[in-house]
């Protein structure tokens, strides 16, 4: 059945073709019909035909009788006027004769022209017997009817019998001809007509076979796209649309199993890479850790024997050594701050620095962070005040220890930054988050700075650093555990007039995961 | 009432020496280990008043020698001090779950140390 499918035309056009072999079928059959029926009508005609000549023929034989018991009832009661009806019945005779020979075939007629013949010598043989029965010679017209008419008559008689028997038998059989030839266009009409029905359902079975079969392929190879399996193809005889259709699906098959070899690849390729990269990041973060157990340590010594000198453990403190102790154990600190500002941002950016989220007061931990920076403000002589709303929940969720070293390293750096006036710490609630802002009264930032001041090792200057210390990695540590905590920070600042920066803690916080 | 003693479990010379040279000015005794293993078979020969355990230590770490020190039925009760390196977070935890008695750390001021020291174990 394939050959359908291996024909090199559209499909339409296949389509269109079945549809006019069938139809063509059907105009045959009308076509066989019409002409069967015409047939058949001719045939009736013929048979019609044939009825007449037999009514002729046998009206001939009646008239024939007609004459010869005329002519016998003519002799008996020796009548003259008896003869004249045996000539109308001639008449008669003759019409239906002429009528006869008009509608048979040649041979016929020949019969036909014998039996006029013999009636015409028997008209002149009544005419004598009617003339010897005027005179009154019976016997002599007895004599004559016996001797030449009757014989005649009879030999007449015995041909147009005859003819009616043939008449009779023609018609017979053109009856039997017809009854056979109807019974034949019957069987020849059913045929055909099975044969169409038959020849239309195998066409359309093969065609639509030829159609369906590659849909059905198809179906199977999408089934299994759809399920993930590529690369599996699509074999149909087709040649039309479909067979085009399945080739290009055999392609897109083809082409996703190579997609999907190769993103594989690329994936086994980025884990092995991805694992290459934790197992740097761990060894970073580990290098870290132990770098800054390894400075600390002697740092530790350091600061220990140079409070141990201040505190005079080793005896009286020279006035003029003071300061210098003072300032080692300000740089030891310093060195303090930066090693562990440096290990807090490593393990940010490492992924290894976890939240401990908790349930805290707001209230506590900018207390807290009063108290830890309130002697510094009083050295400076700076107004130093925080400001909790009282609309703000008692109970916050977050780091509480994060969220205080992020308040400390603003309220540090504000309170750095701020010669007169002050520094206010807030807390209250903004929509969803609680927002805890710190501003001055300070330098402020320049306006094209205000972007980068929370990038690594950025200040507004390097001179700015030099007179005011700091790591330079507080904003960016806090930046990042704000984030952690799915919240945001931003500053406003106006240069010599002051800054103030903002960062928000969802009320509901969880980790948001590291940043 | 006795002198009191204090066990050391340290291997930074230079630690060991400010511990030494600020304890030289009380009335406490000291007594130095430089690695885990021998600090918990010193508080195990003679036991002490307390112990100062540093936490990244050769051979046993000091989270690993207060364990030991907190199993064994003649060192349980002695109070233990963890000195260790800030910025490990969870230290203070882990501390905590060996069985210390406090956390302390590093770089402590030695006045600070002092103070802890004479709030657990008062001189004699």
């Amino acid at each position: 059945m394939s050959w359908v499918a291996q024909v090199r035309a559209p499909v339409q056009r296949k389509l269109l073709v079945a549809f006019l072999l069938i139809t063509l079928l059907f105009i045959a059959m009308g076509a066989f019909s019409l002409f069967t029926i015409r047939e058949m009508s001719r045939q009736s005609e013929l048979l019609d035909r044939a009825h007449q000549r037999l009514e002729r023929a046998q009206e001939i034989h009646h008239s024939l009788a007609m004459q010869m018991h005329l002519t016998a009832m003519a002799l008996l009661v020796r009548d003259e006027a008896a003869v004249a009806s045996v000539l109308r019945e001639n008449n008669r005779f003759n019409e239906a004769l002429a009528q006869l020979e008009a509608a048979v075939e040649d041979p016929e007629r020949v019969v036909i022209q014998k039996v006029r013949a013999g009636q015409e010598e028997a008209m002149v043989i009544v005419a004598d017997i009617a003339n010897l029965v005027r005179d009154g010679k019976i016997a002599a017209a007895t004599q004559l009817h016996a001797s030449r008419e009757d014989p005649l008559y009879r030999s007449i008689d015995a041909r147009v019998a005859e003819m009616v028997q043939r008449e009779n038998a023609g018609m017979v059989s053109l009856r039997d001809g017809l009854r056979a030839a109807q019974q034949r266009s019957l069987v020849v009409m059913a045929s055909f007509a099975a044969i169409s029905v038959l020849l239309a359902l195998g066409g359309g079975f093969v065609i639509s076979w030829a159609l369906i079969r590659p849909v059905y392929a198809a179906h199977g190879l999408l089934n299994e796209l759809a399920g993930g399996r590529f690369g599996g193809t699509v074999t149909v005889p087709n040649r039309d649309e479909l067979g085009e259709l399945a080739a290009r699906l055999s392609a897109t098959s083809r082409e996703l199993a190579r997609l999907d070899a190769e993103q594989r690849c690329a994936a086994q390729e980025l884990g092995a890479l991805n694992a290459k990269l934790e197992q740097a990041s761990k060894a970073k973060s580990e290098f870290l850790a132990n770098m800054s157990h390894e400075l600390r340590t002697p740092l530790n010594a350091i600061l220990g024997f140079t409070e141990m000198l201040s505190d005079g453990l080793y005896g009286p403190v020279p006035p003029q050594y003071k300061e210098p102790l003072a300032d080692i154990q300000t740089n030891g600190r310093h060195l303090l701050r930066l090693i562990n500002d440096v290990l807090d941002l490593s393990k940010i950016e490492a992924g290894r620095m976890e939240l401990a989220m908790e349930e805290y007061s707001a209230q506590e931990v900018v207390g807290m962070v009063r108290a830890s920076l309130r002697s510094l403000a009083e050295e400076k002589g700076l107004d130093f005040k925080v400001e909790v709303d009282p609309g703000l929940p008692e109970v916050l969720r977050g780091d509480a220890k994060r969220i205080m070293q992020c308040l400390l390293n603003l309220a540090g750096n504000a309170l750095k930054f701020t010669k007169r006036g002050g520094v206010t710490i807030r807390a209250a609630r903004d929509g969803d988050c609680v927002r805890y802002s710190v501003s001055d009264t300070g330098i402020g930032i320049p306006t094209d700075q205000l972007a980068e001041v929370f990038a690594e090792f950025r200040q507004v200057d390097a001179t700015v650093t030099r007179e005011f210390g700091g790591t330079g990695l507080g904003l960016s540590i806090t930046k990042k555990f704000v984030e952690m905590h799915g919240g945001r920070i931003w500053v406003e600042s106006r240069l010599n007039e002051g800054s103030a920066f903002h960062f928000t803690i969802p009320l509901r916080s969880e980790i948001a995961s590291t940043v | 009432m006795s002198q009191k003693t204090i066990l050391y479990v340290e291997d930074n010379e230079f630690n060991r020496k400010i511990i030494r040279q600020l304890l030289a000015q009380t009335s406490y005794r000291l007594r130095e280990a430089h690695d885990g293993e021998s600090g918990v078979r010193a508080a195990q020969d003679e036991l002490p008043d307390l112990i100062l355990m540093d936490v990244q230590l050769p051979k046993m770490s000091g989270l690993e020698a207060t364990q030991r020190l907190r199993a064994d039925p003649r060192t349980a009760a002695v109070p233990i001090i963890i000195i260790t390196s800030y910025a490990m977070d969870g230290d203070a935890q882990k501390a905590n779950d060996a069985g210390a008695t406090a956390y302390l750390a590093k770089p402590y001021s030695p006045r600070h140390l002092l103070a802890k020291i004479r709030e657990i174990v008062p001189e004699a």
